[in-house]
């Protein structure tokens, strides 16, 4: 995989396809933004890439804005869609949770408090093109 | 016997008393602190749980009538839920349960809501079907008793309650979601858009993200955006949508009816307010013959009642913790939940 990535996709499968191959570069302290509208396949990506880890349990964090999941890597799923003020994610302990070395951390809706996060990141947009295409783009940051 | 319950596991802060089995106090955050004390809570803040939690307390013990070395146990939510959050009501519970030398109970936030039927008149029977439904969790369970519970199915991606708000903001009805879809799709026609009913590899699992995408393709599709939906067909949409959502829990409730013997049915959280969904179990309890309990409102969303009561459920059953166990992030970290 090269950066800045790009594809159209048309179906999950080459979702799948892209997050196998992406699950295979991250290491743990990396930390991955992801952003695209409402139903654009954000969490699916993340869904895609922690399988690979052997972890079958990843859900939407836009409830609980944060969930952690633990197998062959530990996962940290942040989901800023619910956070009104930035005083909330650190509250939240924001900054113990990037600032692990033994995990990784995804960010679904990262723009909403781009001023939080670290510049070194992996930035993935999912857009829909049209009914039955979406395209994946990730930058690689820093 | 008093027992003290404290819920700080996201939003709300709660705490209530039972006293030889009554519930004597339930006071939450939102409804409770606001009046009495003044200023805005903030969301999502364990500064705002650590500055409501005591005043909320002394209030609590006043209201039930008794000081605090009247206290014989006292229990905390443990998990699932936001880890800041979670530790202020379990260290306060923690030292205080020190302090006055009883036992402390952690609970599970989850459990809590499974059990919460008990708090009304009409208790649910053991072996029950149980469906929690709620902003962070769509779970469908088999109680057989106070410590076995099996998991029968839960959502593959976004919780019910979730859908219910995230379809409510691109709506432009905004938060929360729930009440308002509810009230726009009140004796609207259900069939103006036939929105899909996902089907998972296990029968009984649950997804609404499909449902999610669906509406929007259907928005985007149909008017461009969000923005350009004529306003006479919002509710419209909304009651289509609601529909799916709703029978999407029904469906696999009914297949569990089934499947597996119970003798009552509990609808349980913070989406079991909505009146749909609760019509369709009346039915469905009506169909299988089954008792049906569902909590009253404020016992469906967040309360330390539900904490208070599953705790003492659980010190009655002789389940002893140590002051070192810990706050859990997940579900799975620790439950009765098999």
């Amino acid at each position: 995989m090269k950066f800045p990535f790009h594809k159209k996709i048309k179906t999950e499968s080459e979702t799948v396809e892209i997050a196998e191959e992406f699950s295979k570069l991250l290491i743990p302290g990396e930390i991955v933004l992801l952003n695209g509208d409402l139903g654009c396949g954000k969490t699916f990506f993340v869904k895609s890439v922690c399988r690979h880890y052997g972890i079958l349990n990843v859900s939407s964090p836009s409830f609980s804005i944060v969930n952690e999941y633990h197998n062959d890597k530990n996962i940290v799923h942040f989901d800023f869609y619910r956070v009104k003020k930035i005083e909330e994610l650190y509250d939240i302990g924001f900054e113990d949770y990037i600032m692990n070395n033994e995990t990784i951390v995804f960010i679904e809706w990262s723009n909403m408090f781009m001023k939080i996060l670290p510049k070194k990141n992996y930035e993935i947009e999912i857009k829909f093109t049209n009914n039955s295409e979406r395209e994946i783009s990730i930058v690689k940051h820093g | 016997m008093n027992v003290l319950g404290i819920e700080s596991s996201c939003d709300e802060t709660s705490v209530a008393v039972i006293s030889e089995g009554r519930l004597i106090s339930n006071l939450i955050s939102s409804q409770d602190f606001h009046t009495n004390y003044g200023g805005v809570v903030p969301e999502l803040s364990s500064r705002a749980h650590l500055q409501i939690l005591l005043p909320l307390v002394k209030q609590s013990l006043a209201q039930a009538g008794i000081t605090l070395n009247q206290i014989d146990l006292v229990t905390a939510t443990a998990g699932p839920g936001l880890i800041g959050a979670l530790l202020v009501g379990l260290s306060f519970a923690k030292g205080f349960a020190y302090s006055i030398k009883k036992p402390f109970i952690p609970v599970n936030h989850i459990e809590g809501h499974i059990f919460s039927g008990f708090l009304m008149e009409e208790k649910p029977e053991f072996p029950y079907l149980c469906l929690v439904v709620s902003g962070g969790h769509t779970l469908l369970l088999l109680v057989e008793s106070e410590t076995e519970i099996k998991k029968l199915g839960t959502t593959i991606d976004d919780a019910a309650g979730e859908a219910f708000d995230k379809i409510s903001k691109l709506l432009g009805f905004g938060y929360p979601g729930g009440p308002k879809i509810q009230e726009a799709a009140l004796n609207q026609r259900t069939d103006f858009v036939d929105f899909p009913i996902a089907q998972c590899k296990n029968e009984f699992d649950f997804s609404f993200s499909g449902l999610k995408t669906s509406v929007l393709r259907f928005i985007q599709k149909e008017y461009g955006d969000a923005s350009k939906i004529p306003n006479e067909h919002l509710p419209s949409i909304a009651a289509s949508f609601q529909y799916s959502a709703v029978r999407a829990l029904v469906v696999n409730t009914d297949k569990a009816l089934r499947k597996y013997k119970t003798n009552s049915i509990s609808l349980v959280g913070g989406v079991a307010a909505n009146k749909m969904l609760r019509d369709e179990f009346q039915k469905l309890a009506g169909k299988y013959k089954k008792k049906l309990v569902i909590p009253s409102a404020e016992f469906c969303g967040d309360n330390g009642a539900m904490i208070a009561y599953r705790g003492s459920q659980l010190h009655q059953a002789g389940i002893k913790y140590s002051f070192d166990f810990n706050a859990f992030p997940s579900l799975s970290d620790h439950t009765f939940i098999k």
